[in-house]
Parts: C-alpha cells; sequence; structure tokens
C-alpha cells in the first residue's frame, strides 16, 4: 500500500469507496484543516470545533457512496460542516460569544504580520450571526466566490453579496471604534 | 415576545389607528410595479420577485412544518395574497433615475393608501416611505419605498402580515440579523 | 478610491486572519478509533454503485421512459417549489431590512431630538 503522497485525490476516493480505511484516513487528513478550521470559527470554543469536525468526517464515513468526485466531496464537507455549526448555535447560543483566549490558543503556525489585528478580527467575525459568520468564512477562508457560497449554504446570492457587504461594514466599523478607543 | 411587540410598536400603533378610523370601499393593495428596465440596466445587482397567490401556495409546500422557522414563516405567509419586490443596487451615489420611481408614488395617493412614514437619516442619506392599504377597518396591503445612496428598493405586500412576526425570523433563512434592540441590550453608543 | 483601497486591505487582513489550522495530530487516529470501536461502521464499510447497480439490470426501456418522464416532471416541481421558497425568503429578508432602515432613521431623529431637548 502506497503512503499518502503517492496517491492523488481521486484515488484516495476510489479506494475509500472500495471499503479501504487507509485511504480514508488519509482523506481525511486532506480535508480536516478546513474543516476543522470552519467549526473553529464559528464556534469559537476548539473542543466543541474538534467534536463537530470529527462528527462530520463520521457522516461522510456512512454516505461516502453518495460523494461523486472529488469537488463534490469539497463542497460536502462544506456545506454539513456549517449546517452542523448553525444548527448548534441555534440550540447553544452561548457559543455565539468568542471567547479570546481559545481563538489566541489556534494562531496559526504561520506568523501574521499583525497578529494583534488578526486576532481581533478572528474574534470581531466570531461575534457575527451565524449565516453571516458562514459567508465570510467560505470567503476569506474557502475563497469560494459568491455564487459558489450560495450553492453551499442554500442560499439566494443577493442573500450573500447581502452578508458580505454588510458584514465588512459593520467590522470596518468595530475596528475603527477600537482604533478611535485607544487614541 | 413583547420584546417583538414593543419593538414595532412605533408602526403598529398608526396602522391600527389608521384602520380604525378608515373605512373605505375597497382598492385593491396591489400596486403596478414597472420594470425597471432601465434601472436593470445600470444596476451592479437587481432583485425581481412577483410571489402571486399561487406561487405562495407552492413556496409554502415546500417549507416544512416540522421545521420551527419554516412553520413560523408559513404562519407569516397565510394572511397573503402577494409579495413583490423590486430592488437595484448600483456602483456610484443616487444613480437612479426618479421619473419610474415617482409613477409608482403616484399609485400611493390617499384615499386608497396612506403614508404611515416619511422618515430621512441625514448621516446615512438614506430615505424610507411606509404606505398602507386598508380595507373596511382592516390594512390589507403595505408599500415600502426606500431609498439609500447606492440601493433602491420598492416591497408591495398584498395582504395582511404580522411584522412582529417578520421580526421574530431576523436570523433565520439567512435573514440578517441586526443588531438593533431598543430595549438597552447591545445598544450602540452615543459618539 | 480610498474606499476601495481600505476594503481590499481589509480583505487582505481577513484572509489572513482567517487562513486554516490545524486540528492536532491526533485528530485522525482518534476519528479512525472510533470507526473501528462502533460495529455498525466497523462492519459496513462504504460502498459505491450499491444503491444504483439494480437499474442496469433487465429493466425494460418503455417502463424506464415512463420513470424518467415522471421523474423529470417531479424534478422540475422540486426546482420551481424550491426557488418559490428561496424567493420568498429573499422577498422577506429585503422588507425586514428596509423595515429596519426605517427604524433607525426614526430612532436616529428621536435621539437626535432628545439630545437637543435635554442640551438646551
Amino acid at each position: 500500500m502506497s503512503g499518502d503522497g503517492q496517491w492523488t485525490s481521486g484515488d484516495l476516493l476510489t479506494q475509500a469507496l472500495a471499503g479501504e480505511r487507509a485511504a480514508f484516513s488519509a482523506l481525511v487528513r486532506q480535508h480536516q484543516r478546513a474543516v476543522y478550521s470552519l467549526a473553529l470559527r464559528m464556534l469559537s470554543d476548539r473542543h466543541a470545533a474538534e467534536d463537530l469536525a470529527q462528527e462530520v468526517f463520521l457522516q461522510l464515513y456512512r454516505n461516502l457512496s453518495a460523494v461523486s468526485s472529488e469537488a463534490h466531496l469539497t463542497f460536502w464537507l462544506r456545506k454539513v460542516t456549517l449546517h452542523r455549526a448553525i444548527d448548534r448555535l441555534r440550540r447553544a447560543p452561548r457559543l455565539e460569544s468568542a471567547a479570546p483566549a481559545e481563538l489566541a490558543a489556534a494562531v496559526s503556525e504561520t506568523q501574521p504580520a499583525d497578529p494583534l489585528l488578526e486576532r481581533r478580527l478572528r474574534a470581531l467575525v466570531g461575534e457575527l450571526p451565524p449565516a453571516a459568520r458562514a459567508v465570510v468564512l467560505l470567503r476569506y477562508q474557502e475563497d469560494l466566490d459568491p455564487a459558489d457560497i450560495a450553492r453551499t449554504l442554500g442560499m439566494p446570492l443577493n442573500t450573500v453579496k447581502s452578508h458580505l457587504r454588510r458584514s465588512l461594514a459593520q467590522l470596518r466599523e468595530r475596528l475603527d471604534e477600537a482604533a478611535d478607543a485607544l487614541t | 415576545m413583547k420584546t417583538s411587540c414593543s419593538r414595532w410598536r412605533w408602526l403598529l400603533a398608526p396602522v391600527a389607528t389608521l384602520a380604525a378610523s378608515v373605512a373605505l370601499a375597497a382598492p385593491p393593495a396591489m400596486l403596478n410595479l414597472p420594470d425597471f428596465d432601465a434601472l436593470a440596466g445600470k444596476a451592479t445587482e437587481s432583485v425581481n420577485i412577483s410571489l402571486d397567490t399561487s406561487l405562495l401556495g407552492l413556496a409554502a409546500g415546500f417549507l416544512d412544518s416540522s421545521n420551527p422557522d419554516d412553520a413560523a414563516t408559513k404562519e407569516l405567509i397565510a394572511g397573503l395574497k402577494g409579495i413583490y419586490v423590486r430592488s437595484f443596487t448600483f456602483g456610484q451615489d443616487f444613480a437612479y433615475p426618479s421619473a419610474q420611481v415617482d409613477q409608482v408614488r403616484k399609485q400611493l395617493a390617499a384615499p386608497a393608501w396612506q403614508r404611515l412614514v416619511q422618515v430621512s437619516n441625514s448621516r446615512d442619506r438614506t430615505h424610507v416611505d411606509i404606505y398602507v392599504s386598508v380595507d373596511r377597518g382592516v390594512a390589507n396591503g403595505l408599500a415600502i419605498i426606500a431609498s439609500e445612496p447606492r440601493e433602491f428598493t420598492i416591497v408591495n405586500i398584498v395582504g395582511s402580515i404580522d411584522l412582529a412576526k417578520l421580526h421574530r425570523l431576523e436570523g433565520k433563512f439567512g435573514i440578517p440579523k441586526l443588531d438593533l434592540h431598543p430595549e438597552g441590550k447591545d445598544a450602540k453608543p452615543d459618539k | 478610491m480610498s474606499e476601495n483601497h481600505a476594503i481590499r486591505e481589509l480583505e487582505r487582513r481577513l484572509r489572513a486572519a482567517l487562513e486554516a489550522v490545524d486540528p492536532g495530530e491526533g485528530f485522525t487516529p482518534r476519528l479512525m478509533a472510533r470507526i473501528a470501536a462502533e460495529p455498525a461502521l466497523a462492519a459496513r464499510p462504504p460502498r459505491a454503485g450499491a444503491v444504483a447497480g439494480w437499474l442496469t439490470f433487465g429493466l425494460a426501456a418503455s417502463v424506464v421512459l415512463a420513470v424518467l418522464i415522471a421523474h423529470e416532471w417531479q424534478v422540475r416541481r422540486l426546482e420551481q417549489g424550491r426557488e418559490a421558497r428561496r424567493q420568498l425568503i429573499e422577498a422577506l429578508r429585503v422588507t425586514d431590512e428596509k423595515l429596519n432602515l426605517a427604524y433607525r432613521a426614526v430612532n436616529s431623529q428621536e435621539r437626535a431630538a432628545s439630545a437637543e431637548h435635554s442640551g438646551a
């Protein structure tokens, strides 16, 4: 059996569909970063994020036959992760308030140019309403265009654009308020 | 419940007062909205929605009564006969011509329609007019004309709609939850 | 121009701030351990085409055609219904948004009037 690096994504999916657990494991490693990060930024809690990410992959394992391609897999993972996160937030709204300490612990390994600003931004994104937060994450973490965001979330395109517009305006306003408060 | 009702007191009270005092023959509450082709051509984004009774019925059939949000939406639209929206976003401030808008305003004249609200916000440079159509003491239509620097919108609702119920749907289905809590929670500090 | 520049800068910062992070080394082993530990999952590896497979066996062409036509109608009806639902939600969203716009304007006027009154 080849190591992860020697399998293409399509190979991994085919192997996983044929019942190869090692291939499924490799698929998980390929996608865990994106799934976990979406969950973390939606729920603002590392443990809840890991729990949710694990549930998503378990659901994938049970329903792998419904996945038709690598592109479909990515689409499916984003969609299920965000819908589950939004459901959780509705049931337990206390998760909505961002805990800066939790977020600080999950800072990327790369050194950001302005760590304080970026931490503040992550906290502010965590304060957006769930649907707007999901749109912002798909745009700026996953780099999707509005049409793909609309398809992933099952949302009208204009709603997506409205969320983006308003969220950016809100983020700017709050950053400006914070800057004013310091001067 | 109380929060939602009191939030819309500013609008519901005038509607109730107006409904009590007006008893007229029933004009249709449905506006004749132009296609706004000229506007659509200049707009960067446009929304054109026309849901009549049958389409509202079709949409209601795709709302899952066992889902609380869908059930709330079904309840909200139960009294509606139509919802019509024309909304345009532009790349520059106030790029929309007023002639076609004036055609709509002319239809919103008394006695068939009464203007409930005419308000401007000089900071945001927005202007909103809200009209209600009343038939035999019952509000049976709502019209909103909203102009913002880069967006222009007309909404026409035919039938009765509970605004407090609409407000309760904020935050669901991608309807943005706006941070407006007049009772003091998260109120924006005055600068 | 500067407005656009400010937005682009914010977007750049957002992309940097929202760069994906890893859940840690133990994530996949923990997941695979859960799969191995659950009998239903462990005994039933996913298989492709299990549902679709039966369609390839011995169906008369006319029956297949009838099924396809009925399915096509249903799919179209489903699409129309979903589109109507999407449009309904969008219409309600716009309505609520504009009512909130009016509310903010009224609120702003009342606050200004109240400030003027108390400052006088």
